[in-house]
């Protein structure tokens, strides 16, 4: 079973019928017991009423005066309430209804024979006259005189009321029990719900991650899951821990490089001998180049496996934007960022994405004669930002060639030639590419199609 | 023009001294920020270069606290840090170009240049009163095409005329632009080459009006 929630309340249910089925079948025997024992002492009542009442004469005939019995259903005719006094000759031969009440009318009690020691109470059922389940009560006697004749009293009285009043208990108690039950499950899934919630607060916490809004799981939540937020969350910074590093040793390493080559490149300049100047020229943007793309590929390796990021594409334009207006003031380009989606974001991080459009607009920017144009377009697998200049662009053939690591599509403009190279190589470890075509203008439209942030 | 130079390393800036002195830029120099904050807080220099990575207070907050100080000099950052990241930070904090290590000292100098006429609201690299050129590219001076020879001296006092053209430029704020802040200074000289190039241009190129300095008028 998947959910949680159903396996909790699959066992609280299970256990809740079963407990109630249990308590029904123990109260019901329980009322059963106590009815049959009331009637029983009723009935025995009565036969101590009855046994009072006999007398025997000098012959040893028995004798019951009717009018001393006050309850009427003795004398109705099969009103149910019977009594009835069998002989049990010595030989065993057994005379039933020597006496009984005018209730019985014409039957007898046709009791089994049984020899019961004196004066012992016996209870027992029996169908009736009528066909009715009797509750039947004996006891039997001895005259004490000589005639060897035991005598039996039978009282027997219908018992279909105690099975109606046990009947009725049973609806009500199922009722009842029934009721409780509904009530305790709407309990238990009130506390597997209420007991549950902060765990759907960390499946939102978890989601907010995966998709960037967030670095770590948020929230307070009860005892028992905060260690498991708290642990997840450390392993969180660890990660951030190894990667921050990461960054700044990349970012120091080329800055310490960086400097002594410019130093390096000057002095060259005014070596007497034009071989060395020549050769520094050319080694030192080789060397640059070296790392820049190892610094940029160092740091991105260690970031592009980190969860929930997320860079929201606008203002990364609109930054770079303002970089280009300054860096290239001299060039007056119109540009345009009408078609980014100001909600659009790629699941990258956010230098990574920086690095890659500011690559692709400082391209742009060189290239292009009065307008660079950024859009952005949903994509089945993905979101896709084009980056549209006005430029000569590159005829399709060359398309390939550009994409490598240190060429350049136009050796009189600076550049390192390096800078699609890194854009693809960042893409790539995001599992994006970038594919080039013509603009509408018939300059170059770079296109960077990455996963998208939802 | 004066310049200050902020940069960590040394070797680097005794080098970007020595090119920008070539150039004729007269250039003050700082090695960390703190006293690159108080030089531009303090000077007037008409463009600043400034490293990032600098010890005693970082570039980018002594940039930040110049703008902060209303200080509105041109500022390019000259540093080893490129990532685009670092570049839009450094744009946002004002700075008005970026330039990465290692990088050409010709394009230093362009982009320096650029940031001048900019800064004067000249969009030619090539300057003009009237027919008088100012090539910033090259430094050569002409006259009707015909090129004039000028002393360093001469070209620095010209050159800061012909950025600010009909604008009177007090002498003191010539001398504070033509030389370094450890430079003997002497206003009488300013005189003395301004004379000079009076004899080297046009009648009227160079007017005086007294009491408040020179102003550059087309012949």
């Amino acid at each position: 079973m998947g959910s949680l929630r159903l396996r909790l309340l699959a066992v609280t249910v299970v256990t809740l019928s079963l407990a109630l089925v249990g308590a029904h079948v123990l109260l019901t025997d329980l009322f059963r017991d106590h009815v049959l024992r009331q009637f029983d002492t009723t009935l025995s009542q009565q036969l101590d009423q009855l046994t009072a009442q006999l007398e025997f004469d000098a012959n040893g005939t028995p004798s019951l005066s009717a009018s001393s019995l006050v309850d009427p259903r003795w004398v109705k005719p099969h009103s149910g309430l019977y009594w009835q006094l069998d002989a049990l000759a010595n030989d065993r031969t057994l005379q039933r209804g020597v006496l009984r009440s005018r209730s019985l009318w014409n039957t007898e009690l046709q009791l089994p024979l049984d020899t019961l020691p004196n004066g012992t109470l016996h209870t027992h059922e029996l169908a009736g006259p009528k066909g009715e389940t009797l509750r039947v009560a004996e006891r039997s006697l001895a005259t004490g005189q000589r005639t060897h004749t035991h005598w039996r009293l039978v009282v027997a009285a219908d018992r279909s009321s105690t099975q109606e009043a046990i009947a009725r208990f049973n609806q009500v108690l199922a009722g009842s029990l029934a009721v409780l039950g509904v009530l305790l499950a709407l309990a238990a899934w009130a506390q597997v719900v209420v007991g549950l919630a902060p765990l759907r607060s960390v499946q939102r916490a978890l989601h907010a991650v995966r998709e960037g809004r967030a670095q770590r799981l948020q929230g307070s939540s009860p005892t028992e899951i905060q260690p498991l937020i708290d642990g997840f969350n450390s392993v969180l910074d660890l990660n951030a821990e190894v990667v921050a590093p990461a960054r700044t040793q990349a970012g120091n390493l080329a800055h310490a490089l960086k400097t002594p080559l410019a130093v390096l490149a000057n002095a060259a300049r005014d070596a007497n001998s034009d071989e060395l100047r020549a050769l520094v020229a050319e080694q030192v943007p080789l060397a640059q180049r070296h790392i820049h793309w190892h610094m940029v590929r160092s740091r991105a390796a260690a970031t592009t496996h980190v969860p929930g990021q997320r860079a929201d594409i606008a203002p990364v334009v609109q930054g770079l934007l303002r970089v280009m207006n300054k860096v290239h003031a001299d060039k007056a380009i119109d540009a345009c960022m009408q078609g980014v989606d100001p909600h659009a974001a790629f699941a990258v991080e956010a230098q990574d994405l920086q690095e890659m459009l500011g690559n692709l607009l400082d391209n742009a920017w060189r290239h292009a004669r009065s307008r660079v144009s950024v859009a952005t377009h949903p994509t089945p697998d993905g979101l896709c930002l084009t980056v549209d200049d006005d430029g000569p662009g590159i005829p399709p053939n060359e398309h390939t060639k550009v994409l490598q690591r240190g060429v350049r599509s136009d050796e009189t403009q600076p550049g390192t030639g390096l800078g699609l190279a890194i854009v693809v190589d960042l893409a790539q470890l995001y599992g994006g590419n970038v594919p080039l075509a013509t603009s509408p203008t018939h300059g170059l439209r770079v296109s960077l199609a990455l996963p998208s942030a939802t | 023009m004066r310049l200050l130079l902020v940069e960590g390393d040394n070797t680097l800036r005794a080098q970007l001294h020595r090119a920008l002195g070539a150039a004729g830029y007269a250039v003050d120099q700082a090695d960390n920020g703190r006293e690159a904050l108080f030089l531009g807080d303090t000077e007037d220099y008409d463009a600043v270069i400034l490293d990032l990575g600098l010890p005693a207070l970082d570039g980018l907050s002594v940039l930040k606290r110049w703008r902060e100080h209303d200080r509105r000099h041109p500022v390019l950052i000259l540093t080893a840090r490129d990532n685009w990241s670092e570049k839009v930070a450094g744009i946002d904090a004002g700075a008005d170009d970026y330039l990465t290590k290692p990088f050409h000292t010709e394009e230093l100098l362009a982009r320096i240049r650029a940031l001048l006429r900019r800064a004067a609201g000249q969009a030619s690299p090539v300057l003009h009163c009237g027919a008088l050129t100012l090539d910033t590219r090259t430094g050569r001076v002409a006259l009707n095409d015909q090129a004039v020879s000028l002393t360093s001296h001469e070209y620095k006092v010209l050159a800061y005329l012909m950025h600010r053209p009909d604008a009177v430029v007090s002498r003191s704020e010539l001398t504070e632009h033509i030389y370094a802040q450890d430079f003997d200074r002497d206003s009488n000289t300013i005189e003395v080459f301004v004379g000079r190039l009076r004899k080297k241009l046009p009648p009227q190129t160079i007017q005086t009006v007294r009491g408040l300095g020179y102003r550059l008028t087309a012949p």
